[in-house]
């Protein structure tokens, strides 16, 4: 039981962790919450279900038809979140703080009412186009989507890393969440950097959704909720703005949901995500990696 | 020559920001009826300095008294009760309420109708209300902004802006008033006439420290001055001395 | 001393209106009384909400959750036989007891982190109200089969019609009104929105931030409370779904597009909101409900951006064409 809720946590813990990625990064370079993100993820879903109902089934090129779902995806996904940073939040960046999550919340709304709208309320089946394969070892059944999922995010994160740390972007994300006016002055754009990072995030995000989609099967307009929180928590757990502390948080944060759905209720589960939610932003704002930053007065 | 009383003991305060001194083992007193300049080079800890008597820092080391009361662990709106009011660098007013109700927030502390007297409309209520206004618009008179009244904050000149922050802390009655640069980004007109008003200030018996950059004009009000240089006093004295003192100059222009 | 009177006047004027009105459109179309009597639940929830979100600037997005702990408390003591006169103050005590308790770790928090709190918080309630079947009888809502909401009485008359709980929650509705309108004008009010301001300035001030967010926040849920103490009687049943995060966003998102802090805003961002579906129901059909989300989303958005302070402008801008002198 225990090794088994530990495969399906870092199963979760992966999705969860790409998604609070999204979080994370626009917290550390706008310092805002993009209560939008869930519906990033939701979009990602649909599109990743629209792209494989489209595509007939191709044993032989299932591995392109991955890479292009995917690919596509996190294109459009990461254009979708430019495109609301540059409607929805970019006007508010000297308003009120609270006003660009007022604005986010907006644009939850109509995202979710828009799909649920034009596509439908019901949730749908996501099409299942390759081979799920099962095995079994000492009790605990693995198949081959949680390998897949996980080995795929942790590509996915180790390539961001390396893009934040070795390029000549990423290091200009770093320095532009650090200090906006210095980055301009040191001839960045922050202006497309700010865009950049909601791309990379939203399209983590949309690449989220598929994964999400494909391991429980369905998708329905509202499905961003409840992981969105989720992956907020991480990100929160991790130390908000801490790119590290999103992944590791949204580990944790899928292990402790397997854990409480194995060991406690299914219904519960979340009730202890929220929980923990509450406990770390009293207790510990600043996450496990994060850093304390003090108002100057 | 008479006593003169102590209202502010700052005694040997030490406050630290992660592992660098912000302001290390500093005392300085300040008396009834006096006005100190705290002048220092950027960085010097001058508004950390402010920070800390007003309670929104608590000092690490050391004790802070006012009217030999030890506030350290006074929380800034107990400490504004006592008699401490300030002013900001960077000015913090209440933008979208209009020039007399900042004034009348400022009063709070002066008065105590709770909820339930709001509720009920007591006359104790009322009355209060009254005393409110008629105090509120008695201050603005005074800093010459009366006739703003009606006009949101965030409406006004920069200059009318300061001065409302001084009407907003004089509405809180205090004894110590501490002025965060005054007289940043005015031009001279407007300078002097800060400086007069800080003038009929003072002659209403309440002590002020200034944090100033503009030597003339911090020169030109003080009884005495206290410069620090990160963190640390290094020089007090009446303003002819600290012109004169080779540590002050040092601090302002560097070695050669 | 002339507009005072003006305002007055208009205020008993329009008491008079919401008196006469079902009568008239009792003949005309029942279900209009139906309508407004529902729009006055609201009316108590956004002015409650008001306080903390307009009067004090914290966005609070759960706030359903105490909805839910004055209808759900309500429920179980009336099926229990327990007079209504009875379970309202207490319904109202525990939100406001509720508020307080959580109000003291919470409120030190800075304003987006105490909006994500505030929605998890509400979420927990509406996770255990679905999951504690013993007590709530889980999705299944109250009041179990067998047993009834006890209907309010005074002296022999029987609260049975929806005109009746349409004076009796425009009752509560004008008494929110008041309650508001007299938080607004008075020092605590003026304290309040000096918080919303700027928090710091207002403790330098001398305004005891953390006691006053407190008392805002307790008074909020007193509001909320009541509002469920009352709808619960009048509809007779009350279940999990009810009190969901959107059930709460949308609360806000009548504050924001109507005037925050302003009670006229409040009131026109309630009857826009709520009431313009409905109207429009009988000759758009369901189209606008179906839209509405969609569409006050886009408002959202837009008067956040356009025009913060909401469709109404501040009365304050009325002041302005008066100049003072001194007493």
């Amino acid at each position: 039981m225990f090794f088994q809720q530990i495969v399906n946590g870092l199963t979760l813990g992966s999705i969860y962790a790409l998604l609070a990625l999204g979080y994370t990064m626009v917290y550390g370079i706008l310092l805002m919450i993009n209560f939008a993100h869930s519906e990033i993820f939701m979009v990602g879903a649909y599109c990743g279900f629209w792209i494989l109902s489209i595509l007939p089934v191709l044993n032989n090129y299932s591995g392109f038809i991955l890479i292009l779902v995917f690919l596509a995806t996190l294109i459009i996904s990461g254009i979708l979140a430019m495109f609301i940073e540059k409607i929805a939040y970019k006007p508010l960046r000297r308003a009120p703080r609270l006003s660009p999550l007022i604005s986010a919340i907006g644009v939850s709304i109509f995202l979710q009412n828009l799909i649920m709208l034009s596509v439908s309320f019901q949730s749908l089946p996501y099409p299942e186009r390759f081979e799920i394969k099962q095995f079994q070892t000492t009790g605990i059944v693995i198949n081959s989507l949680q390998i897949f999922i996980f080995c795929f995010a942790i590509t996915l994160m180790i390539l961001l890393h390396i893009f934040i740390r070795r390029t000549k972007l990423g290091k200009a994300m770093q320095a532009t969440s650090q200090n906006h006016i210095v980055s301009q002055l040191m001839g960045i754009n922050v202006n497309g950097i700010i865009s950049l990072t909601f791309f990379i995030g939203g399209g983590l995000g949309g690449i989220a959704g598929i994964l999400n989609g494909m391991y429980y099967g369905s998708i329905k307009y509202n499905m961003g909720f409840l992981p969105g929180i989720k992956a907020f928590t991480a990100a929160v757990l991790g130390g908000i703005g801490n790119i590290k502390g999103a992944m590791v948080g949204g580990f944790i944060l899928g292990i402790l949901e397997a854990f409480s759905a194995g060991y406690i209720s299914s219904e519960n589960k979340d009730v202890i995500t929220f929980l923990v939610l509450i406990i770390v932003l009293i207790l510990k704002p600043g996450g496990l990696f994060g850093e304390q930053v003090t108002e100057k007065i | 020559m008479v006593e003169q009383k102590k209202i502010l003991d700052i005694n040997s305060v030490t406050k630290c920001f992660g592992g660098l001194e912000a302001i290390s083992n500093v005392d300085m007193n300040i008396y009834e009826n006096e006005v100190v300049g705290l002048i220092g080079p950027n960085g010097a800890g001058k508004s950390t300095l402010f920070n800390i008597i007003t309670g929104i820092y608590k000092p690490d080391k050391g004790e802070i008294f006012f009217k030999n009361k030890n506030i350290n662990y006074f929380l800034p709106h107990q400490i504004i009760a006592e008699g401490i009011a300030r002013t900001f660098q960077n000015i913090r007013l209440f933008s979208n309420m209009t020039v007399l109700e900042n004034v009348m927030v400022g009063r709070h502390s002066r008065t105590n109708a709770e909820l339930i007297e709001a509720l009920l409309r007591t006359d104790g209520f009322r009355q209060e209300e009254k005393e409110i206004q008629y105090s509120a618009k008695n201050i603005l008179d005074f800093v010459g902004l009366l006739k703003f009244g009606n006009e949101l904050a965030k409406n006004l000149s920069y200059g009318d802006q300061r001065r409302l922050e001084i009407a907003r802390a004089l509405a809180t009655e205090p004894l110590l008033l501490l002025l965060d640069e005054p007289t940043a980004g005015m031009n001279p007109k407007e300078s002097s006439d800060i400086m007069e008003l800080i003038k009929t200030i003072r002659a209403k018996e309440i002590s002020i420290i200034i944090i100033e950059h503009q030597m003339d004009v911090v020169m030109n009000i003080s009884d005495k001055i206290v410069v620090l240089d990160y963190g640390k006093k290094i020089s007090e004295g009446n303003p002819s001395e600290i012109q004169k003192d080779p540590k002050v100059i040092e601090a302002y222009l560097g070695t050669d | 001393m002339k507009f005072i009177s003006n305002k007055i006047f208009l205020f008993s004027l329009a008491i008079l209106l919401i008196i006469i009105f079902p009568i008239i459109f009792l003949r005309l179309n029942p279900y209009t009384v139906n309508i407004v009597a529902l729009i006055g639940i609201y009316l108590i929830l956004c002015l409650g909400l008001n306080i903390t979100i307009g009067y004090t600037g914290l966005l609070d997005l759960g706030f359903m959750a105490f909805y839910a702990v004055g209808a759900y408390i309500a429920a179980i003591l009336s099926t229990k036989g327990i007079s209504f006169w009875i379970t309202l103050p207490i319904c109202m005590l525990a939100g406001g007891l509720m508020r307080y308790l959580l109000g003291l770790p919470l409120l030190k928090l800075r304003g987006d982190y105490l909006a994500i709190v505030t929605l998890a918080f509400g979420e927990i309630v509406r996770l255990v109200a679905n999951n504690s079947v013993s007590i709530t009888n889980g999705p299944k809502g109250l009041p179990r089969v067998g047993e009834k909401i006890m209907p309010i009485h005074i002296f022999s008359f029987v609260f049975q019609d929806n005109i009746h709980f349409y004076y009796l929650i425009f009752f509560f509705v004008i008494v929110s009104i008041i309650i508001s309108y007299r938080i607004e004008h008075s020092r605590i009010g003026r304290a309040l929105i000096a918080i919303r301001e700027d928090e710091v300035a207002a403790e330098l001030s001398g305004i005891g931030v953390a006691r006053i967010k407190s008392v805002a926040f307790v008074l909020s849920g007193i509001f909320g409370s009541l509002a469920g103490a009352i709808y619960v009687h009048w509809i007779g049943f009350v279940s999990p779904e009810m009190f969901t995060f959107w059930e709460s966003v949308f609360l806000v998102a009548m504050i924001v597009i109507g005037g925050m802090g302003n009670i006229f805003g409040v009131i026109l961002g309630v009857f826009l909101l709520v009431g313009m579906p409905e109207i429009l129901r009988s000759s758009l059909g369901t189209v606008f409900i179906d839209y509405r989300m969609l569409i006050f989303g886009m408002l959202m958005i837009l008067i956040i951006i356009f025009r913060p302070q909401g469709l109404i402008p501040s009365k304050r801008r009325a002041l302005e064409l008066h100049t003072i002198e001194k007493d």
